[in-house]
C-alpha cells in the first residue's frame, strides 16, 4: 500500500472531493503539481477536531456567525472549546498538559508567549482576510518581524455610568474614585488597574513605571478601594449588578455599554481625558500543533467582514477587519470605527508588553489582599 | 500454658486462614494508603516545590529558594488577609453552633416521633447544587431582591434608598456561609446527643438537679465532642472558602482563599507565592485540627 492510498482511506467522500477539488484548482492556478500534491497530504493529515482555548462566549453561537465559514468548510473538523478565564490561566493549563491547537491571548502578550517557546509565527498566506486587516492591529501582533498574532477582537477600557445618578467633576479616570460614590463603584479585576492609575497620577509610561511610581498607583487604588463595591472578572457578574442598580460607575468595556443599554438604562461610556485603554484580542498558533493548516483555515473564517459585522452587533466589540461595520450607529462613533488608528496613541493607550507583569500582577494582588 | 502446649505440638500446623490474614491486611491498607500517597500527599510535596521555586511555571533558571516564603512572613497583606478570614471563619462557626444546638437538641431529646422527617428537611437544601444556594442568596440580598421589595412594599426604605449593604459585603459572607453550613453543624450535635445515655438524665433528676442543671453538668459535657466537631466542619472550610467570597463578597469580602486562586489563575501566574499561601494555609489547618482533637473525647460529668 503506497503512501496516496492510506491518506485516502483516512478521508471521507465529501473531503477527498473538496480536496481533489482545491488540488485541480491549485494546478489549474498554475501551482506545480507537487505542491498541490503536498496541500493535499498536508490536510489530510490533519484530523480531528480543532482545539480551540478561546475567552467564555466565543464558542457559544455554534459555528452559525464568527466562524461559520470554517464549520461550512471544514464539517469534520469542527471546534472543540476549552474555555480560558486569563491568559494566567491558559499559561498554568498549558503547562498543565493541555494541547491546543490555538489559543486568544490579548495584546499584552504578544511578546511574552512570543518568546516562550509555546507558539510559532502564522503563514500570513494561508489568511486571505489578512490584507483587510488593520495594519496598527497587525502590526501590533508582530515580535521580531514574525506574525504570532492575528487580531481581532478589540475595544476600549474606559468609564461606564449610570447618567441619572452620577454627575462626573470632569472627564476623569478619576471617576473611579469619586467618593460621593462609596459602595457604587466597580473595579475590574485586573494589573491594568495600576495602568490606569498610573495615567490618572500623570505619569509619562504608565506601562514601565519605576518602583516609585508603582508605590504610588498602588497607594492611590490601597486608598480608595473601600469605597469600591465590586472588583469584577466576569462580565454577567457586572451587568447583574449594574442593571440591579447595585452599582452606578465602573471599569468596563464597549460591550457592557451594549448590554445596559439594551436593559433601558440610562448609560454614558465615558473616554476619559487621560485616554482610556485598549486592547486586541490575538489569535496564537501553539508549536506543535497537529492540525496547523486547519487553524489557519478558523483564524481566516474569524477574520472576515461577516464576522466582524455580528461581533460588532452583538457583542458591542471592534473586529480588526477595517470591511467590518456594525449595525448601530451609536457603536461606530463609540469604537471611532471610521478611524484606523482608534487603539493608539493619541486616541488611546494600546495595551502592549509590560516588562515587569508579575511585579505589577503581585502589586495587583495586594491591593485587593488590603 | 494450654496454648504454648498447643504451639509445641509435634501435631500443630499453621492454618492458611492466618496467612490469609496476614496477607488482607495490608492489602486492605495498602490500596487507600497509596491512593491518599498519590493524590493527596505527592501533590502537596509538588506544591511545597512551588514554594520553594525547585519547580516554576516560568523559563529561565530557578532553584531552592526561599524568596517567597520571606516575602510571605514579610508582608503585612497577606497575613492581615488570613488574619481577617479567620476573624470570619470564626465568627460564622460559633454563631452556627450556638443556633444549631437547640436545633440538634430538640431533634434528639424531644421526644417527637417525626425527628428524622425533621432531620430530613433540615438536610434537604443538600439535594440542590451549592452554586445554587449561593446564587439564590444574590436574589434575595439585591438592591432589586426580596429583602428590599419587602422594606419598599411596607414603606421602611424608598426605591432611592434601598438597603445596599446586604449584597456584595463581608456580611453577605457571613450570612450565606451561616446558611451553607448549619446542617453540617446540626448533625454531628444531633448525633452525639441522640447517642446520651439517658438514665444519666433520669439520675441526675433523681439527686434533685434542675433540668437547667442537668443540661450543663450532664448533656452539654458529654455533647461537647459532637460541639467540637461540629465546630471544626464549619471553621476548616469556610477559613479557605472562595467560591462564596467570589458570588456574594464583593470588594470587602474578599478572603485569603480567593487570594491564593487569584495568585494562581488571575494577572500573571505566581505559583510561588501562591503555593506559599496554600501551604501556610495546610499548616495553621493541621495544627488546629490536632489542638481541637484533644476535646473530641467524651466528656466527663462534673459532680460536686
Amino acid at each position: 500500500m503506497d503512501k496516496h492510498e492510506g491518506t485516502e482511506k483516512r478521508l471521507s467522500r465529501e473531503q477527498l472531493l473538496r480536496l481533489t477539488a482545491a488540488a485541480g484548482g491549485a494546478t489549474l492556478l498554475g501551482s506545480r503539481f507537487d505542491t498541490a500534491q503536498a496541500a493535499l497530504e498536508r490536510l489530510g493529515a490533519e484530523s480531528g477536531r480543532l482545539q480551540v482555548l478561546d475567552w467564555p462566549g466565543y464558542g457559544n453561537d455554534g459555528g452559525q456567525a464568527m466562524f461559520a465559514q470554517y464549520v461550512k468548510t471544514h464539517p469534520s473538523n469542527k471546534p472543540q472549546f476549552t474555555q480560558m478565564t486569563s491568559e494566567s490561566d491558559a499559561l498554568g493549563r498549558i503547562h498543565a498538559g493541555l494541547k491546543p491547537d490555538l489559543f486568544r491571548p490579548y495584546v499584552g502578550w504578544v511578546k511574552y508567549f512570543a518568546t516562550s517557546g509555546l507558539v510559532q509565527p502564522w503563514d500570513t498566506k494561508q489568511i486571505s482576510n489578512f490584507k483587510h486587516l488593520n495594519p496598527f492591529m497587525v502590526k501590533a501582533g508582530q515580535y521580531n518581524g514574525k506574525q504570532y498574532g492575528i487580531p481581532d477582537d478589540w475595544g476600549f477600557d474606559a468609564i461606564l455610568y449610570r447618567s441619572d445618578k452620577v454627575h462626573p467633576k470632569a472627564r476623569s479616570w478619576g471617576l473611579l474614585f469619586d467618593e460621593r460614590y462609596k459602595g457604587k463603584i466597580a473595579w475590574y479585576d485586573d494589573l491594568e488597574m495600576l495602568v490606569m492609575a498610573g495615567l490618572y497620577l500623570g505619569f509619562p509610561r504608565p506601562y514601565r513605571q519605576s518602583d516609585s511610581e508603582l508605590k504610588k498607583s498602588q497607594k492611590l487604588l490601597m486608598s480608595k478601594k473601600h469605597l469600591v463595591r465590586l472588583i469584577w472578572s466576569s462580565e454577567t457578574n457586572l451587568w447583574e449588578a449594574f442593571g440591579s442598580g447595585d452599582l452606578w460607575i465602573a471599569y468596563a468595556w464597549p460591550n457592557d455599554w451594549v448590554q445596559m443599554k439594551k436593559k433601558k438604562l440610562p448609560v454614558v461610556y465615558m473616554r476619559p481625558k487621560e485616554k482610556p485603554i485598549a486592547w486586541v484580542g490575538m489569535f496564537m498558533l501553539m508549536k506543535g500543533s497537529k492540525r496547523p493548516h486547519l487553524a489557519h483555515a478558523y483564524v481566516n473564517a474569524w477574520s472576515s467582514a461577516r464576522s466582524g459585522k455580528w461581533l460588532e452587533d452583538n457583542y458591542g466589540y471592534g473586529h480588526a477587519n477595517t470591511l467590518a461595520r456594525p449595525s448601530s450607529s451609536a457603536l461606530l462613533r463609540a469604537l471611532q470605527l471610521t478611524n484606523p488608528k482608534a487603539v493608539t496613541e493619541p486616541n488611546a493607550h494600546l495595551d502592549r508588553d509590560i516588562p515587569r507583569r508579575a511585579l505589577y500582577a503581585r502589586m495587583w494582588e495586594e491591593v485587593k489582599a488590603s | 500454658m494450654a496454648l504454648a502446649n498447643a504451639d509445641s505440638s509435634p501435631e500443630h500446623v499453621p492454618r492458611p486462614r492466618r496467612l490469609r490474614l496476614d496477607l488482607t491486611t495490608p492489602i486492605l491498607l495498602g490500596l487507600p494508603l497509596a491512593w491518599l500517597a498519590a493524590f493527596f500527599l505527592v501533590p502537596i510535596a509538588i506544591v511545597a516545590a512551588y514554594s520553594f521555586d525547585v519547580y516554576s511555571l516560568n523559563p529561565g533558571p530557578h532553584g531552592f529558594t526561599l524568596t517567597a516564603w520571606h516575602d510571605f512572613l514579610h508582608s503585612s497583606v497577606y497575613l492581615r488577609l488570613f488574619w481577617k478570614s479567620v476573624k470570619l471563619s470564626l465568627t460564622v462557626s460559633a454563631i452556627i453552633v450556638l443556633l444549631a444546638y437547640p436545633l440538634a437538641y430538640y431533634l434528639a431529646l424531644s421526644g417527637t416521633k417525626r425527628k428524622y422527617i425533621l432531620l430530613l428537611l433540615l438536610i434537604a437544601p443538600f439535594l440542590t447544587s451549592y452554586l445554587l444556594r449561593v446564587l439564590a442568596w444574590k436574589v434575595i440580598l439585591g438592591n432589586q431582591g426580596a429583602v428590599n421589595t419587602f422594606l419598599f412594599w411596607t414603606g421602611l426604605r424608598s426605591p432611592d434608598h434601598p438597603l445596599s449593604q446586604l449584597l456584595y459585603s463581608r456580611f453577605a459572607v457571613m450570612l450565606v456561609l451561616g446558611y451553607i453550613w448549619l446542617p453540617f453543624v446540626a448533625l454531628p450535635i444531633f448525633v452525639s446527643l441522640e447517642s446520651l445515655d439517658r438514665r444519666l438524665l433520669e439520675a441526675a433528676s433523681d439527686l434533685g438537679a434542675s433540668r437547667l442543671q442537668a443540661f450543663r453538668r450532664v448533656t452539654l459535657p458529654l455533647s461537647l465532642p459532637g460541639v467540637v466537631a461540629a465546630f471544626l466542619f464549619v471553621f476548616i472550610p469556610t477559613l479557605g472558602e472562595f467560591v462564596t467570597p467570589s458570588l456574594v463578597g464583593g470588594a470587602s469580602g474578599y478572603l485569603y482563599g480567593n487570594q491564593i486562586v487569584d495568585l494562581f489563575s488571575t494577572g500573571f501566574p505566581d505559583w510561588e507565592i501562591g503555593s506559599v499561601l496554600s501551604i501556610f494555609l495546610l499548616g495553621v489547618v493541621a495544627i488546629l485540627t490536632v489542638v481541637f482533637a484533644r476535646f473530641l473525647q467524651p466528656g466527663e460529668v462534673t459532680v460536686d
